[in-house]
């Protein structure tokens, strides 16, 4: 194994073992929340809503409860794992070191994507208890869950390297994302909403991921998915790219 | 040509309003064991951090063994090992884990670093610790991990910022003989120290830092060389009036309850010819003391601010 692979598997292991030692910090909440959401929203109230698009409710809202998982915590893991090294200084200790700036951003990336989709697993596991999906895109999830984590993953980084407390963290994710998530389409379609909205909604990028999941995962969609995908991927690689270019500069890193 | 273990040119770093490196030149040759001396803000650990990257210099030149430190970073930063003055060890995982992780950020394969990490411990003295977290291990043994982790990817040059702040005497005396035996072995060390009889002990050479700037670079004994000495002299009736010696060298007489003190340049040359002008002016020498100027004194000397000088002065 070369000096560069061995490097970025170190990094890759470290991140991994923090938060899979961790699992009531990591793993546990999401897998009670969901099984909340799902008792909520799909046993109690989605007996009253009826199907949407030719789907029960809470086969409709279990894609979008994914991504909403998937995202969060790989943008949790980035922003904390790079915050928390800076607020202690810790991190010095991989910046001062012969690692490359392209492995370091690939190494915290990779590990962050990596957490979002084991927790997408483990809340598509709690779904199959409430309700059964078929599954007709596999590929389609797959790209799409891989895709959206590396490019929360990357935000994470971003995000990380901006705060300078612990405020930040919890602003970004809690008054950014989730709202963003929650006006995605997750709990409704998009042709329920009036026109106006409706193209609003388009705006919301968390629109595109939620129908793409969807897509793989009950085959209904609202968004052309290789569009999304698409642009997704477009998106993933500007942000990794200016991971990179932060690194680089030291943002948040270096006096 | 071997190359210098650091070569630093024009280095020059401002925060703010404060100059932090200005204009710095230094060069530590390979296996030499150099000090960084200066009072608080000096610019040290501007300068150590250049050198690993934590710091961006805003312009001049710096390089370890050859490989800038920013064009070449790769290069120059798997040659170094580094003891900060600060804590920052990562506190998620036992020691032997984070020695194993820094390992393998230099590359080193999991069956090494796991070996090198175990040596790294037992050299400090804490192998049997290896399972605890760095916030459960005492003041001393954080410091002998901190020197731990500097070790284990073997460097070439390694710098310590600091390594004795705050521990007990026999802790600095264990951590000076580690110490010099990386050095026997052949890598450069690069230490700050507050400690002057650290400087004078350990090092071959230092460099007194004030303001950002590089003062003087010589060997302890050269700049010791260099201060006044206090020779002091019994007589055997003592003056009511301070003698008048119009010797070279000689820079103040005073009368003191233990004799004639005199300061004056290269104390042994010159206490001679103060002997003789004693005599000639009809004293008689019982006694003499030659108080060479320390390290420490020398360096109070060199990093006086001038302001402060004046205001005291005045």
């Amino acid at each position: 194994m070369n000096q560069n692979t061995t490097q970025f598997l170190t990094l890759v292991r470290r991140e991994i073992l923090r938060f899979v030692r961790r699992p009531y910090n990591t793993f546990l909440p999401p897998i009670i929340t969901n099984a909340l959401y799902f008792s909520v929203f799909g046993v109690i109230l989605g007996s009253q809503i009826g199907q949407i698009a030719g789907r029960s409710y809470l086969q409709f809202v279990l894609p979008g409860l994914v991504v909403l998982g998937a995202i969060s915590d790989s943008f949790e893991n980035a922003s904390f794992t790079i915050f928390h090294g800076r607020w202690n200084d810790y991190i010095q200790a991989v910046l001062t070191s012969p690692m490359s700036n392209r492995s370091m951003v690939a190494a915290y990336v990779s590990a962050s994507a990596l957490r979002g989709i084991v927790t997408s697993l483990l809340i598509i596991g709690v779904g199959l208890i409430f309700t059964s999906v078929s599954v007709p895109n596999p590929v389609y999830l797959v790209s799409f869950l891989l895709v959206i984590t590396t490019l929360f993953g990357g935000l994470g980084v971003i995000g990380g390297l901006w705060s300078s407390d612990f405020d930040y963290l919890t602003v970004m994710n809690q008054f950014i994302l989730r709202p963003l998530v929650f006006f995605g389409a997750v709990f409704y379609s998009l042709e329920e909403l009036p026109e106006f909205w409706g193209s609003v909604s388009l705006l919301n990028p968390m629109v595109y991921m939620v129908n793409g999941v969807r897509y793989g995962m009950i085959g209904v969609t609202e968004i052309d998915p290789n569009t999304s995908l698409a642009v997704l991927t477009g998106t993933t690689v500007v942000v990794l790219s200016i991971d990179y270019v932060l690194f680089r500069r030291g943002y948040g890193l270096a006096e | 040509m071997t190359e210098p273990a650091i070569r630093a040119s024009g280095l020059q770093k401002r925060y703010g309003d404060v100059q932090a490196l200005d204009d710095l030149d230094l060069t530590v040759d390979q296996g030499e064991f150099f000090g960084l001396l200066g009072p608080n803000g000096a610019g040290k650990t501007t300068f150590i951090n250049t050198l690993v990257g934590l710091v961006h210099k805003d312009r001049g030149t710096a390089e370890v063994f050859g490989f800038d430190v920013e064009d070449d970073y790769r290069e120059a930063r798997d040659r170094i090992g580094v003891a900060p003055q600060e804590f920052n060890v990562d506190r998620f995982f036992p020691i032997i884990e984070v020695l194993e992780h820094k390992a393998g950020y230099h590359g080193i394969g999991r069956a090494e670093a796991r070996e090198r990490a175990e040596d790294a411990l037992k050299t400090v003295g804490i192998w049997d610790k290896r399972d605890t977290r760095f916030d459960w291990l005492s003041g001393g043994m954080k410091r002998r991990f901190v020197l731990a982790r500097a070790l284990v990817s073997d460097p070439d040059l390694l710098i310590l910022d600091e390594p004795t702040a705050g521990v007990d005497v026999q802790l600095r005396h264990d951590l000076w003989e580690i110490i010099n035996r990386m050095n026997d072995a052949g890598t450069t060390i690069l230490l700050t120290t507050h400690y002057i009889e650290e400087a004078e002990r350990l090092c071959d050479r230092v460099a007194i830092m004030d303001d950002g700037q590089k003062v003087e670079v010589a060997a302890p004994d050269d700049l010791m060389a260099r201060g006044t000495d206090t020779i002091v002299l019994g007589l055997a009736e003592m003056p009511r009036t301070t003698p008048r010696l119009d010797v070279e060298g000689v820079t103040d007489v005073e009368l003191t309850d233990e004799g004639l003190a005199v300061t004056a340049m290269g104390g042994s040359q010159t206490a001679p010819s103060i002997m003789r002008e004693l005599e000639a002016q009809g004293h008689t020498v019982t006694s003499l003391d030659i108080r060479r100027a320390s390290l420490e004194e020398v360096f109070v000397d060199m990093t006086r601010d001038d302001r402060e000088y004046a205001e005291v002065s005045a």
